[in-house]
C-alpha cells in the first residue's frame, strides 16, 4: 500500500503508543509483580523477601481448602457456563421469530446484562431469605406454597443458588450473540430447505446450528473467562461460608490474601489461575484468528 | 367456497368444544374443596394411650361426637399425643383430642358468596357460555365452508368464541391460586390476629359457605382450626378447556398447529420476561418499604402498604451522591482515556501496515481475557508503588487499561467497514492525517465509537472487584461499592440498599439497551463486519 499514511516506518508506533503504555504498565506490569511475587518469601505483615523457589506452591496446594476449591471452581464454570449456553441459545432462537412486542422483550432482556453483578447478588440473597425473603413471600401470597421454605437450608443447595444467579446473569450475554449469529444468516437457506422437505431438527442441525457456531463459540470462551473471574456472586451471597466450602478460585484467593494474611500462597494460586486464563484465551484468540484469516 | 368433506371434521371440532365446556361445568360442580373444621377439643393432661383415664376420655369425646352426627354433620376424632420428661425425670404425656368436621363444597357453591374468587368464577362461566353461544351460531349452517373463505359475521362468531375460551383458560389459575390464599394464608392471618383488614367481611363469607350462616360469633373459633385443601382434580380445568379452545382454533383457521405454536411462543417469551424482571420488581419494591416491612417475617404484602419516598432522600444523607460523583469521576474519566489512546490505535491497527501488527493483535486480544481480579495481588502492590493506591486516580487507570481491549476491538471494526477512500481524498485536500481522523473519520463511525463508550462507560461503572481492594476510605469509594455500607455485619438496612441500587441501575440499563445491537455484532463477528 502506497499511501500518504505511511510517511515514515515508524508513524505507525507512534499512534499505538498510549495504547501499548496504557497495557504495559496497567496489565502487563502486574502480571510480573505476581509471578515474581510466587516466587518470593512473604511474612504475615506483607514484607517481600527472597527467593523461595516453589515453596509457595507447595503450600498452596496443601491448604485444606485446596481441593474443595477447585472442585467447587470447575463446578461452577462448567454448570454456570454450560447451563447458559444452552439456555441462551434456546432464548435465541425464540426471540428471533417474529412476535408482537419483540423489541420490548429484548430490551427486558437486556437488563441481567446491564446491572451491577454485587447489586444483583445482592437482590437474589434478599430474595431467597428464609425469615422475610420475597420468593416466600411471593409463593405465599399466591397460595402457591402453605408454608415458608427455607431455600439455603445447607451450604450445598447455596451454592446451587449462587450458580443460579450466575446462570442468571450469563445468560443474556449468550441470547444477544446467538441472536446477531442468527440475524445474519439469510433466510434463503431455510427456504431452499423447506422445499427439500427438511424438517426443524434438520434446519436446526444442518443450518442454524454450523451457522451460529463462531458466535456461539466467542460467547463460551468469553464466558469461560468472565465466570471464571466472577466475585461479586460469591463473595455478596455466602463469602465462600461455611469454612470456604462454597468459595471459587477468585473469591479463596482474596480472603487468603486481605483476610487470612496468606499473600504467599495467594499469589501462587493467581498465577495457576492466570495460567488455566491463559490456556482460554490462547484457544480464544486461535478461533478469532482463523476466523479473521477466513474471512479476509 | 364449499368443501363438503369438512363437514365430517367440523363436526367432531364442534362436538369437542362442546365436550370440554361440558367436562368444565361437570368439574365445577364436583365437590373438590374440602374443609377440616375443628369443633371440639379436648385436651387430657397425664394419659398415656390405651390407660383407664384415655378410655374415659375417649369415650366423653366420642359421645359429643355422635351428639354432632345426630345434628347431621360428618365428623371424625383425631388425636395428638404430646409426650416429654419433666424435671423430675418422669415421662408425661399430654393427649389432645380433636373433633373435625369434613365438609366438601364444590368451587360452583362459591357463586354468590361474595368471596373475591367468585366474580372470577362467574366470570369464567359467562365466558364459556358465551364461547358455546358465538360457536353455535359461528357454525349453524356453515359446516362445509372453507375456513379461510369464511363470511364476516360467522368469522367474528368464531373468534370470538376461540377468545372467550382462551380467557377462561387463562382464568382458571386465577380462580385457583385467589381461593388457595384466601382459604389457606388469609384465615390463618385473620386468626392468627396478623392481619385485621378485611377480616369480618371473609368470616360472614366462610360462615355462609360452611354453615349456612349459622355460626354467627363463633365464626372465628371455628375457623381457628380449619384446614383446606383442594383436589388436584381442579387442575383438570385447564385441559377440559384446552381441549374447547383448540378445537375453537381448529374450526376458525382449519389447522390448529400454527396456532399452537404462536400461543407457546408467547407462553414463553412471557415467562423469560417474568424471571427477568422479577429481581427488579424485588429491587423497586423494597427500595420503597419502610424497614419494618422490609423484615416482615409474615410475609403480608407484596407491595408495600405505604410508599416511603423519604428512602431516597435518606441515602443522600448516607453518601450516595458521594458515591454516585466518584462512580461517574472513574467511568467517565476510563472512558475518556481509553477512548484517547484507544483511537489512535484502533486507526492504526485498520489503516496501517507495519510489522509486528498481527502481534498486536494478539497482544490485545490475550489482555481482553485478563480480568484484573486474578491479578489482585499484582494490581494492589503496583498502585502502592505508584502511590495511587486509595484513589479515583487510580481506579480510573485501571478501569481504562483493562477496557483498552475492547474498546480497540470495537473500534478497529468499526475503522474498517467504512472505506479509506474518504480520508485519502481529504488527505490529498491537505488535511494530515490526525485532520482525517479527526474530520473525517470519526465523524462517520459515530456509532461504533459511541458503542465502545458506552460499553466501557458501564463497564467502569459496575466495576466492584478492584474498587473494594484499593479503596479505603469512605469518600472514594464509587457507588457499588459504597451500597455495601447498608449491608453491614450484623444489620442490613435493605431498603437504603436497593434504594441506592435503583438510582445506579436505571441510567445504566438505559445506556446499554441503547447500544445493545452494536455492541453484540460489533462483539461476535470479530469486529470485521462491523
Amino acid at each position: 500500500m502506497n499511501s500518504p499514511l505511511n510517511r515514515s516506518r515508524w508513524t505507525p508506533y507512534l499512534w499505538l503508543m498510549p495504547s501499548i503504555i496504557l497495557i504495559a504498565v496497567f496489565v502487563i506490569f502486574p502480571i510480573l509483580i505476581v509471578f515474581k511475587l510466587s516466587f518470593s518469601e512473604i511474612s504475615k505483615a506483607g514484607v517481600i523477601g527472597g527467593y523461595v523457589g516453589f515453596q509457595n506452591y507447595k503450600d498452596a496446594v496443601n491448604l485444606p481448602a485446596f481441593k474443595t476449591v477447585m472442585l467447587n471452581t470447575f463446578w461452577w464454570v462448567v454448570s454456570v457456563v454450560g447451563v447458559s449456553t444452552v439456555l441462551g441459545f434456546v432464548i435465541a432462537m425464540v426471540f428471533n421469530q417474529k412476535f408482537r412486542g419483540r423489541k420490548i422483550a429484548r430490551a427486558i432482556l437486556v437488563f441481567p446484562w446491564a446491572t451491577s453483578l454485587v447489586i444483583q447478588a445482592s437482590v437474589w440473597n434478599y430474595i431467597i431469605k428464609y425469615e422475610y425473603g420475597s420468593l416466600n413471600s411471593v409463593l405465599l401470597n399466591l397460595g402457591i406454597i402453605k408454608q415458608a421454605i427455607n431455600w439455603r437450608s445447607s451450604y450445598q443447595i447455596e451454592f446451587i443458588w449462587e450458580c443460579g444467579v450466575g446462570i442468571f446473569v450469563t445468560v443474556p450475554f449468550v441470547a444477544f450473540c446467538v441472536l446477531s449469529g442468527l440475524q445474519s444468516i439469510d433466510d434463503s437457506y431455510y427456504e431452499a430447505a423447506t422445499v427439500d422437505g427438511a424438517g426443524f431438527w434438520d434446519k436446526l442441525f444442518r443450518i442454524t446450528l454450523p451457522m451460529v457456531r463462531p458466535s456461539l463459540t466467542v460467547s463460551t470462551v468469553l464466558n469461560i473467562i468472565y465466570v471464571f473471574n466472577s466475585f461479586p456472586i460469591v463473595y455478596t451471597m455466602t463469602k465462600g461460608a461455611p469454612a470456604n466450602k462454597t468459595d471459587t478460585m477468585i473469591t479463596y484467593l482474596y480472603m487468603l490474601s486481605f483476610y487470612e494474611r496468606k499473600k504467599g500462597p495467594a499469589t501462587a494460586l493467581s498465577v495457576i489461575g492466570f495460567l488455566i486464563l491463559c490456556a482460554c484465551a490462547g484457544l480464544y484468540m486461535i478461533t478469532v484468528m482463523r476466523k479473521e484469516e477466513a474471512e479476509q | 367456497m364449499k368443501n363438503p368433506d369438512l363437514v365430517g371434521p367440523n363436526r367432531r371440532a364442534l362436538l369437542f368444544v362442546i365436550l370440554g365446556i361440558a367436562l368444565s361445568l361437570i368439574l365445577l360442580s364436583m365437590p373438590l374443596y374440602s374443609f377440616d373444621a375443628c369443633v371440639y377439643t379436648k385436651k387430657s393432661p397425664n394419659t398415656f394411650v390405651g390407660d383407664e383415664k384415655y378410655r374415659s376420655v375417649r369415650a366423653e369425646v366420642e359421645q359429643v361426637a355422635d351428639g354432632y352426627r345426630a345434628q347431621g354433620m360428618a365428623c371424625e376424632i383425631g388425636e395428638d399425643v404430646l409426650e416429654r420428661v419433666n424435671s423430675k425425670g418422669e415421662t408425661t404425656s399430654l393427649i389432645t383430642f380433636t373433633v373435625t368436621e369434613r365438609m366438601s363444597r364444590s368451587p360452583l357453591s362459591l357463586l354468590g358468596k361474595g368471596f373475591a374468587a367468585s366474580k372470577v368464577l362467574a366470570l369464567m362461566l359467562g365466558l364459556l357460555a358465551l364461547a358455546l353461544a358465538a360457536e353455535l351460531a359461528g357454525c349453524v349452517g356453515g359446516m362445509d365452508l372453507v375456513q379461510f373463505r369464511l363470511d364476516t359475521r360467522r368469522a367474528a362468531l368464531r373468534n370470538l368464541a376461540a377468545l372467550s375460551l382462551l380467557l377462561a383458560l387463562l382464568l382458571v389459575p386465577v380462580f385457583i391460586l385467589m381461593n388457595n390464599y384466601a382459604f389457606s394464608r388469609q384465615i390463618g392471618l385473620y386468626t392468627a390476629g396478623l392481619l385485621e383488614e378485611g377480616k369480618e367481611a371473609l368470616y360472614t363469607r366462610m360462615d355462609a359457605l360452611l354453615f349456612e350462616g349459622r355460626m354467627g360469633a363463633e365464626i372465628e373459633k371455628a375457623l381457628g382450626g380449619l384446614t383446606a385443601s383442594h383436589s388436584g382434580l381442579l387442575w383438570m380445568l385447564m385441559p377440559a378447556m384446552l381441549v374447547s379452545l383448540l378445537a375453537a382454533v381448529q374450526l376458525r383457521y382449519g389447522s390448529i398447529q400454527s396456532s399452537a405454536m404462536k400461543a407457546a411462543l408467547y407462553f414463553f417469551v412471557v415467562v423469560v420476561c417474568l424471571v427477568t424482571l422479577y429481581p427488579y420488581y424485588v429491587m423497586t419494591v423494597t427500595a420503597f418499604r419502610s424497614n419494618a416491612e422490609t423484615l416482615d417475617m409474615y410475609f403480608l404484602h407484596l407491595f408495600p402498604t405505604k410508599w416511603i419516598w423519604s428512602n431516597l432522600s435518606d441515602i443522600i444523607h448516607r453518601g450516595v451522591p458521594r458515591y454516585l460523583l466518584n462512580s461517574l469521576l472513574v467511568a467517565g474519566g476510563a472512558t475518556v482515556l481509553a477512548m484517547l489512546c484507544g483511537i489512535p490505535a484502533a486507526f492504526a491497527m485498520a489503516r496501517m501496515k507495519f510489522w509486528g501488527k498481527k502481534a498486536f493483535l494478539g497482544f490485545v486480544i490475550m489482555s481482553q481475557m485478563f480480568s484484573p481480579v486474578v491479578l489482585l495481588i499484582g494490581i494492589s502492590q503496583l498502585m502502592n508503588t505508584l502511590h495511587l493506591n486509595d484513589s479515583v486516580l487510580g481506579l480510573m487507570l485501571i478501569n481504562a487499561a483493562f477496557n483498552q481491549a475492547f474498546a480497540i476491538w470495537l473500534l478497529r471494526g468499526t475503522f474498517v467497514s467504512i472505506s479509506p477512500e474518504m480520508e485519502q481524498a481529504a488527505m490529498i485536500d491537505g488535511c494530515g492525517t490526525v485532520g482525517a481522523l479527526t474530520r473525517v473519520l470519526i465523524p462517520m463511525a459515530a456509532p461504533g465509537i459511541v458503542t465502545a463508550l458506552i460499553f466501557v462507560f458501564i463497564n467502569a461503572w459496575n466495576e466492584y472487584t478492584i474498587a473494594t481492594v484499593l479503596i479505603s476510605t469512605a469518600s472514594n469509594r464509587p457507588i457499588t461499592v459504597g451500597i455495601t455500607q447498608f449491608s453491614s455485619f450484623n444489620m442490613i438496612e435493605w431498603q437504603y440498599l436497593f434504594a441506592a441500587s435503583l438510582v445506579a441501575t436505571i441510567p445504566v440499563v438505559l445506556l446499554f439497551m441503547s447500544i445493545e445491537k452494536h455492541l453484540t455484532s460489533g462483539l461476535t463477528s470479530g469486529g470485521v463486519k462491523g
